[in-house]
């Protein structure tokens, strides 16, 4: 059976070359989407090979903003064993090396992904012939989301200066991170030590993550350094969209500190996308922005995230 | 109190690194002082009104110590090791002085027993008016603050100094078994000051007009040639300071 024997294939990133970069945020409508989208374009623009997955499973709606038509191949069909490799339902698109995988717009049930077919579609992932893949991930914090975030080597938090919007993505990164320290301390044998100390938090004086990392690394000594290492790799680059005032955009500052206070591993500033009429035309138009309004603020702000995200890869990347 | 108060430098409150200088660490603090406050969006979830009210408490310590840079390099010194805590902050002890310590017990062969003891009670509880009328024992020599133990080594050492920097005066003035209460005493300059020019600590300092009283002050008191002195220590802040 085809799905098996996909299946069976080793998972893991021995032969992958592309740096995958998620999106993601808690939130529908802070502009995971629309920061996809462009880093896409940017990423492609500058030479790189880039490949943008929407995995919006229940409503994928990226070549939408790429002004795309929708695309007619979609990764059900390597779900369904149909084909093997995720490049065969890669479609190209109007920048010469941005290519597009979506999810079906007709499979209902692909809201909803098992654990095998997730495991299959991953392994794809890490398998796809690229410099950048770029997930363009749903909002919420389903486990298949998280997953999808968690694998990627570089993690993306979009979001906007309102207060709702905080508080999602607060909640998307707590939830990823428990998730990985889930993922690792059975790995390394401390899910019981971890357990312990999660139920006495309070007595124990850990209040937020960060306590929670230095307590282990007390018990265990040796493990626990190794789990911090782990955590230390997952670093959120935050980006703050639809910025209407320095305020607004020194939020990021404000919101990188308090996270870094809180896990106890390092976030970064990637930076802020203003609040601009320009991209609201542009998707009315269904273009892209960098093809309609080129001379927008909003560009210069997408193309500098683009490049400070590229440029710890570049050597990686242009050999 | 919580555990990542307790593990966390004033530098990692504040997120600047060790060496930042003064307008970094001002502009860290304007910035932490926005991030903390009570209707901050950033702490919105993520800590509560108390944990809030805590860092807001460590940012305010922080920055009172690091923006005092006497303070700052006292507490540098406290966070960079035990070892070196005992040995720079407390500046009543004698340091070790001169690589051999085989001529210390020399010379104290050389002196009898009994006056040695009596020299070392002496000199240990210095009382100003007490020991200047009292007949100075051999071997030891006194100025207006006490006796001190003569030792040539150091004398020497002294005489053949060409360049006085703020360490080089501590050694001098704790051979001498003065402490900094007495030289504020007798000079009218604020403990603080005296410690920043021991210390070289230029930026603690005021303008370089009066640092030069204060060099000229101490090397009088601490009987040493003050013009040389004084020219020494001002070419050391010229070169050093801003």
């Amino acid at each position: 059976m085809a799905l098996n024997t996909i299946h069976s294939k080793v998972r893991g990133t021995a032969n992958a070359n592309s740096v995958i970069i998620a999106v993601g945020g808690g939130k529908g409508g802070v502009g995971k989407s629309f920061l996809s989208s462009n880093l896409g374009i940017f990423l492609a623009n500058m030479g790189f090979n880039t490949v943008l997955v929407d995995l919006d499973l229940g409503a994928p709606n990226l070549h939408t903003s790429l002004g795309e038509p929708p695309p007619k191949r979609n990764f059900h069909e390597l779900l369904s064993g149909e084909i093997e490799t995720l490049e065969e339902c890669a479609t190209t698109t109007q920048f010469p090396k941005l290519r597009l995988i979506t999810g079906a717009n007709d499979h209902k049930e692909l809201a909803n992904m098992n654990v095998a077919e997730q495991s299959i579609l991953m392994s794809a992932l890490f398998k796809l012939n690229a410099d950048f893949t770029i997930l363009d991930l749903s909002a919420g914090t389903h486990t298949t989301t998280l997953d999808f975030f968690l694998m990627a080597d570089r993690h993306i938090i979009a979001l906007t200066p309102d207060p709702t919007s905080i508080e999602n993505a607060y909640r998307f990164m707590k939830a990823a991170f428990f998730r990985k320290i889930k993922r690792f301390d059975r790995q390394l044998q401390i899910d019981k030590v971890v357990a312990s100390l999660m139920d006495s938090a309070d007595s124990m004086g850990i209040k937020v993550p960060a306590d929670l990392l230095n307590k282990i690394a007390q018990v265990e000594p040796v493990r626990g350094a190794e789990l911090k290492n782990i955590m230390n790799k997952l670093r959120f680059d935050l980006v703050i969209n639809q910025t209407r005032s320095m305020k607004d955009a020194q939020l990021g500052q404000s919101i990188q500190t308090v996270c870094s206070k809180y896990f106890g591993t390092p976030v970064h500033y990637l930076g802020h996308m203003d609040h601009d009429n320009a991209a609201w035309h542009a998707l009315r138009k269904r273009k892209p922005l960098i093809l309609e309004y080129p001379h927008s603020p909003i560009y210069s702000q997408a193309l500098s995230i683009a490049r400070d995200l590229a440029s710890p890869h570049l050597k990686k990347a242009v050999v | 109190m919580s555990g990542r108060s307790g593990d966390q430098t004033y530098y990692e409150i504040l997120e600047v690194s060790m060496d930042a200088p003064h307008h970094e660490i001002v502009r860290a603090y304007e910035q932490a002082k926005i991030t903390y406050a009570p209707d901050s969006p950033a702490l919105y979830t993520m800590f509560t009104a108390e944990e809030a009210q805590e860092l807001r408490r460590l940012v305010e310590e922080a920055f009172r110590t690091l923006s005092n840079q006497t303070k700052r390099k006292d507490y540098d010194h406290k966070i960079l090791g035990r070892e070196k805590t005992t040995s720079a902050t407390s500046n009543e002890e004698l340091p070790d002085f001169g690589p051999i310590p085989e001529p210390t017990p020399l010379t104290r062969t050389v002196t009898t027993p009994i006056s040695n003891a009596n020299a070392h009670i002496k000199s240990a509880t210095p009382t100003p008016q007490a020991t200047s009328t009292q007949a100075v024992p051999a071997g030891f020599a006194k100025h207006r603050f006490g006796v001190y133990e003569v030792k040539p080594e150091v004398e020497e050492e002294i005489t053949k100094q060409l360049s006085f920097d703020g360490p080089f005066l501590r050694k001098i003035r704790q051979y001498k078994n003065i402490n900094l209460e007495q030289l504020s005493k007798e000079t009218r300059i604020s403990r603080s000051f005296l410690a920043a020019v021991e210390s070289d600590d230029f930026d603690a300092l005021p303008a370089p007009v009066f640092v030069r009283g204060f060099v000229v002050q101490l090397a009088r008191l601490l009987g040493l040639d003050e013009n040389k002195v004084a020219a020494s220590y001002m070419e050391k802040l010229k070169n050093k300071g801003k």
